[in-house]
């Protein structure tokens, strides 16, 4: 059960200040003026970016405009990944306000996968849901709820709510005592580094001994470099909601407490900054 | 725990058979190894025409949410009778291996073509990946045109049987959505799997009780498969060893 409720709301709040600046090769009737806002890290780049749109189109022709995409310095930003977790990955250790571009047309097929609404934000929502809790509970729980159940902790996430949301997220943060954990922890490990774009396995909170699991040793069996040895310099930092955890948090606290609203435990593996 | 959970060693296993088997068929299966990883996929590449209702541009009025988007097209369109040659879908174990045609060249098999498409050529990717979520095999696949442009959700959804579209629309997105390929980090269409397990279940015990082992990865394409034009030969089904050195009992999720 998840009890610290203010890591909960302090996780929830977390905000980054950012400027979105319309691309220079987009066709405009006037200059477009730079758009700023604050993004809710937990929250998704497509969802809270109607504001935005809004702004460029007042300069824009209709005939100009294609679906709205979002880059940062040269890598398109994936809408469906929650925005702290792109922030993380590309612009930690950068000034802020974090610089966004933001593009109407040539959309990058490739890259991105299309937004054409909220639905499609929800489904896949929803689904980031409902595959944690096939990890957590084999989707015992997310089975037993009700469709106003659902709806309840997509409209939390979409309104901002806090309370609307975790009233319901709190059943999927639940276990049996005797088992000190989920069946499995729903994580993804997210690189820079290479194609792949995410490490996502099976790994239990608890060992077979029966001791706690850590952020460290779930960390040394997906990602062994990323921890430094004793006499070696740091290269990698792990960053979860912007923040360094020690190592030697356990891991179930951590999926409690720092997993995104998707129920997920975004960790991101990033070059340490070398001034 | 259910014995007839796949775990990942049983579907390297099953994706290993079904390279032999299509090797000896020449039906264009290969197994890709992933990045610095054992993890990897199963992969064809199909030509295939199809009669597809073109839309190239998603968003042409650029207001973003054009409300039809999102929900599967031609749905008013009804399916007249068609002469698919996509076996009827089932849910009844006993159908499952009855149903296939006759190893139906994927060529022959051409969409019910709505009133303002056009037939065209097109190429589909197929991948098949394990799930360690799910427990189970997910496809994955994208269409392109010859000229290389990928096709929308809304052009896919256009090539699915209307026999099947008609069920699958009650709820588009539990069945074909867009998503990450985790291994490429491209966007691919994948047949949802959440519902997989309970679809293979009755199959898997079916077989069990009858001590026959059976493929889940090749009987699952073959009930899977069609809704999104990939025909798994029913040869593959005669090919299958009648006593393999995996059985179904040793398919036992092994505890990471």
């Amino acid at each position: 059960m998840a009890d610290d409720k203010d890591v909960l709301r302090d996780v929830w709040f977390g905000r980054i200040p950012t400027c979105f600046t319309l691309h220079q090769d987009e066709v405009t009737e006037r200059e477009a003026e730079p758009f700023y806002l604050l993004l809710p890290r937990v929250s998704y780049l497509t969802l809270v970016t109607d504001k935005v749109k809004k702004h460029f189109l007042k300069v824009m022709k209709a005939e100009d405009v294609e679906e709205m995409w979002f880059e940062y310095e040269g890598t398109p930003l994936k809408w469906h990944y929650p925005i702290g977790v792109l922030f993380d990955l590309h612009a930690s250790n950068t000034a802020l306000p974090w610089s966004i571009t933001v593009h109407f047309k040539d959309f990058p097929e490739r890259d991105l996968l299309h937004c054409p609404s909220n639905s499609v934000i929800e489904a896949h929502f929803m689904s980031s849901i409902k595959e944690a809790d096939a990890l957590k509970h084999k989707s015992q729980v997310i089975n037993d709820m009700q469709k106003k159940d659902h709806k309840q902790l997509w409209m939390g996430l979409q309104n901002d709510k806090f309370d609307q949301f975790w009233a319901m997220n709190r059943k999927l943060m639940e276990y049996p005592t005797e088992e000190g954990g989920f069946r499995y922890i729903p994580f993804r490990i997210y690189q820079t580094m290479s194609d792949r774009p995410f490490i996502q396995k099976l790994f239990r909170p608890v060992s077979s001994e029966g001791h706690a699991h850590t952020l460290g040793d779930l960390l040394k069996e997906m990602y062994p470099a990323a921890i430094p040895h004793d006499d070696e310099v740091k290269r990698l930092q792990v960053v979860i909601h912007g923040i360094e955890p020690l190592l030697d948090t356990p891991l179930q606290w951590l999926s409690e407490h720092l997993s995104h609203p998707d129920n997920f435990l975004h960790i991101c593996v990033i070059p340490a900054p070398t001034d | 725990m259910s014995w007839s959970v796949l775990d990942e060693e049983g579907f390297s296993r099953c994706c290993r058979l079904l390279v032999q088997q299509s090797q000896s068929l020449r039906d264009g299966w290969s197994w890709e190894p992933g990045q610095g990883s054992a993890e990897g996929y199963l992969r064809k590449t199909t030509l295939r025409t199809a009669a597809f209702t073109s839309r190239p541009e998603r968003e042409p009025e650029g207001s973003g949410a054009a409300p039809e988007q999102h929900t599967a097209p031609g749905r008013a369109e009804e399916p007249s009778q068609s002469d698919l040659a996509a076996p009827a879908a089932s849910g009844d174990a006993d159908d499952l291996t009855g149903a296939e045609d006759d190893g139906a060249d994927e060529d022959d098999w051409v969409c019910r073509a709505p009133a303002e498409s056009s037939s065209r050529v097109l190429q589909y990717e197929y991948h098949v990946l394990y799930s360690c979520s799910y427990s189970v095999p997910v496809l994955y696949f994208r269409a392109f045109t010859l000229e290389g442009r990928s096709l929308s959700l809304d052009e896919v959804w256009s090539c699915v049987p209307p026999q099947y579209r008609a069920r699958l629309q009650q709820s588009p997105w539990n069945t074909i959505t867009q998503q990450e390929h985790p291994l490429l980090g491209q966007p691919f269409f994948l047949v949802h799997p959440c519902r997989t397990d309970e679809l293979m279940r009755p199959v898997m015990q079916a077989a069990q009780q009858q001590l026959r082992w059976v493929n889940y990865v090749v009987t699952w394409l073959s009930m899977v498969g069609p809704l999104v034009g990939l025909e798994m030969p029913l040869s593959y089904a005669a090919l299958s060893p009648q006593s393999p050195t995996a059985t179904a009992a040793e398919q036992e999720p092994s505890e990471a």
